[in-house]
């Protein structure tokens, strides 16, 4: 629910209970006037039938059905008695029922004779009240709630948009285009604030951003120089005479973890550059020949393994792909089919116009597929290898708009890139 | 061979050199692009190793200026950037190859040979190890007089046993000359030792006698009997 319609229907709450309050109040000021009008103009009747007694008119020509005078005998005291007013139930003059009634009674002497008067009138009755103030309090309240979501629509549409503005260049934006988040302008106060501030906040993690960018970049380089000292510092001590097996295996133990070290600076620099877009893919480039290119290798690897090589490419795919990307996306795919496969197994790599699948035969993954190509997510295999070959694969087809599927049954495994 | 090893880390400098004195290649070290720029304006040398990071200047500006002077000397860029930008620069400001650090000294070796001999004698010159002569222009090889018919794979085995002889190979070292940055799994040590198999048994079939030795747990060596 968004915040519009929300203070909306808190408004017309409050405006509910304030009306029913309200509706209250002016229903027993209503009854108490009516009731005092109703009183007055039975003291007036009262006082006229009093003064045409006292005239001598007789009580029965004073009679109607309203009025009531009758003489009382017996009453010892000589003074007019106060006149009582009280509600009462009598057969209402028109409709055929008995309906809430005023009535005013008193005695009043005249000539020595005292007579009772009692005079009734109708008066609006409670529930006419009552019908006539919950009509008038629900037309109000219907006609206000009607302007308040006109209102709040207005709002919506118009005082909230540069706010939706914002919401949705914030929505869009990516860290990694590397373009600046441009607000509009508005002149609203507490609006321009919120841009402002989103504004500072984005120009904060950008920077952040291209720094960390930057450093991972510069570490993966310049860790390489280093490592290769370190690599010519071993390389030096095994020319050194007079070396036992045991020290020989340390040095070549050595070996193997900078030479891991380094190709993982490798990796994670190419991860880095293919988020920074440095490889431009404009130009169209024969992706039949890459794969071919990048086969021969593997051909030559996969015979010293035992594995059958099967090959269907389809000549001259043209892709726009940078070419490093190309040669490295299919060396990296190729490369798990060798590392996964089993004694005596195939591998089968064919390239249509529009995908390029390479299936073989393994045992299968031990990671979730949708992990697979997740960084540092090893399968099958082996502390061997770094991890990243897949992750690498995902960013190219996903920088390239490629998509990639996983599938793995009966001991073989399938990996299909969509162009 | 008389080379100049220009790198501002003087201890990979250092290593460089300590490795290939001792075939008798003359190695001169600068530190900075001043200094690279000094020596070059006043001496001869048939390569020169560039680093393209130097402190106090590109590299690139350093091969420039070498190939308006000095064109017939043979470059090889070494760079700790795999950057596909500056192996097209640098080959196309006329180095002659490009090696990315880290990279195995046993490997630099046999890359600035193989300058120097398309440098030196055009390629012409055969490549002799006791009773193997090479022919790097054709790569034909004869053992004992007779050809030797070789994989490719197998002939830059052999090329590269020949060039760092009496020098210890890694696995490592010999897996990433024969399959490049592409093999980056344990298991090419298994192929390296199928190639050597193989390669073993063409020149012992051959006549030639076999001088590749394996040393425990750590890789090969060619040595001279």
């Amino acid at each position: 629910m968004n915040l519009i319609t929300k203070t909306t229907l808190i408004y017309l709450f409050a405006v509910l209970v304030i009306l029913s309050v309200g509706g209250v109040l002016t229903y027993y000021g209503v009854e108490n006037e009516v009731k005092r009008e109703t009183d007055f103009d039975l003291r007036f009747h009262f006082r006229q039938l009093s003064k045409a007694l006292e005239e001598g008119i007789p009580a029965s020509i004073l009679l109607d059905d309203r009025v009531h005078i009758s003489e009382v005998s017996g009453l010892s005291t000589p003074q007019d008695t106060i006149p009582v007013y009280s509600d009462t139930l009598a057969q209402h003059p028109y409709l055929p029922r008995q309906e809430m009634q005023r009535k005013v009674v008193g005695v009043k002497e005249v000539k020595g004779k005292f007579y009772r008067i009692q005079v009734m009138d109708v008066f609006i009755e409670s529930d006419d009240i009552y019908e006539g103030v919950v009509q008038a309090m629900t037309r109000f309240f219907l006609f206000l709630g009607g302007a308040l979501l006109l209102l709040s629509f207005l709002i919506a549409r118009f005082l909230f948009r540069p706010f939706q503005k914002t919401l949705e260049k914030i929505r869009t934006f990516d860290l990694k285009k590397d373009a600046p988040l441009q607000l509009t302008k508005t002149s609203t106060r507490e609006f321009r604030q919120l841009n402002a501030f989103v504004e500072q906040m984005v120009d904060k993690a950008r920077r952040d951003y291209r720094s960390v960018k930057e450093f991972s970049e510069n570490a993966s380089h310049e860790m390489q120089t280093p490592l290769a000292i370190a690599r010519g510092k071993l390389e030096l001590l095994l020319e050194t005479e007079n070396l036992d097996t045991e020290q020989t295996r340390l040095i070549q133990s050595a070996q193997q973890s900078l030479g891991k070290l380094s190709k993982l600076g490798e990796a994670l620099a190419l991860l880095t550059k293919i988020d920074n877009k440095e490889f431009a893919t404009q130009a169209e480039v024969d992706f039949s020949k890459i794969v071919k290119n990048c086969l021969v290798n593997f051909e030559d690897l996969a015979q010293l393994k035992n594995l059958e090589f099967k090959k269907q490419i389809e000549e001259h795919v043209q892709l726009r792909i940078d070419p490093v990307l190309g040669d490295i996306l299919v060396s990296n795919l190729v490369k798990n089919t060798i590392r996964h496969n089993i004694e005596g197994g195939w591998i089968e790599v064919s390239l249509t116009g529009d995908q390029l699948v390479i299936c073989n035969t393994g045992a299968a993954p031990k990671v979730q597929p949708d992990q697979l190509f997740e960084r540092f997510q090893k399968g099958a295999g082996s502390n061997k290898s770094l991890g990243l070959g897949l992750a690498i694969v995902k960013k190219i087809c996903e920088v390239n708009n490629y998509k990639i599927d996983y599938q793995f049954a009966d001991g073989v495994h399938l990996i299909s890139v969509h162009f | 061979m008389k080379l100049l090893i220009v790198e501002d880390e003087q201890e990979l400098a250092d290593n460089v050199s300590s490795y290939l004195s001792r075939e008798g290649t003359v190695c001169e070290t600068a530190y900075s692009f001043q200094e690279a720029e000094d020596r070059l304006l006043s001496f001869e040398y048939d390569i020169v190793l560039l680093d393209i990071m130097l402190p106090d200047g590109n590299g690139l500006n350093i091969l420039k200026v070498l190939k308006q002077i000095r064109p017939e000397t043979g470059v090889l860029i070494i760079s700790a950037k795999n950057a596909l930008d500056d192996k097209v620069n640098g080959l196309e400001l006329g180095a002659d190859d490009y090696l990315t650090k880290p990279f195995h000294l046993p490997e630099l070796n046999a890359r600035l040979n193989a300058i120097y001999r398309r440098r030196k004698f055009q390629g012409q010159k055969t490549i002799e190890f006791q009773d193997i002569v090479i022919n790097p222009e054709t790569h034909d090889v004869t053992v004992c007089d007779k050809p030797l018919v070789l994989t490719l794979k197998e002939y830059e085995l052999l090329l590269f046993f020949v060039t760092n002889k009496n020098r210890v190979l890694t696995k490592q070292s010999i897996a990433e000359h024969l399959w490049g940055d592409n093999v980056d799994f344990l298991d090419s040590f298994d192929f390296v030792y199928q190639h050597i198999k193989n390669l073993r048994k063409k020149i012992t079939a051959e006549g030639g006698a076999d001088n590749i030795k394996t040393i425990y747990g750590l890789g090969y060596k060619l040595s001279e009997s």
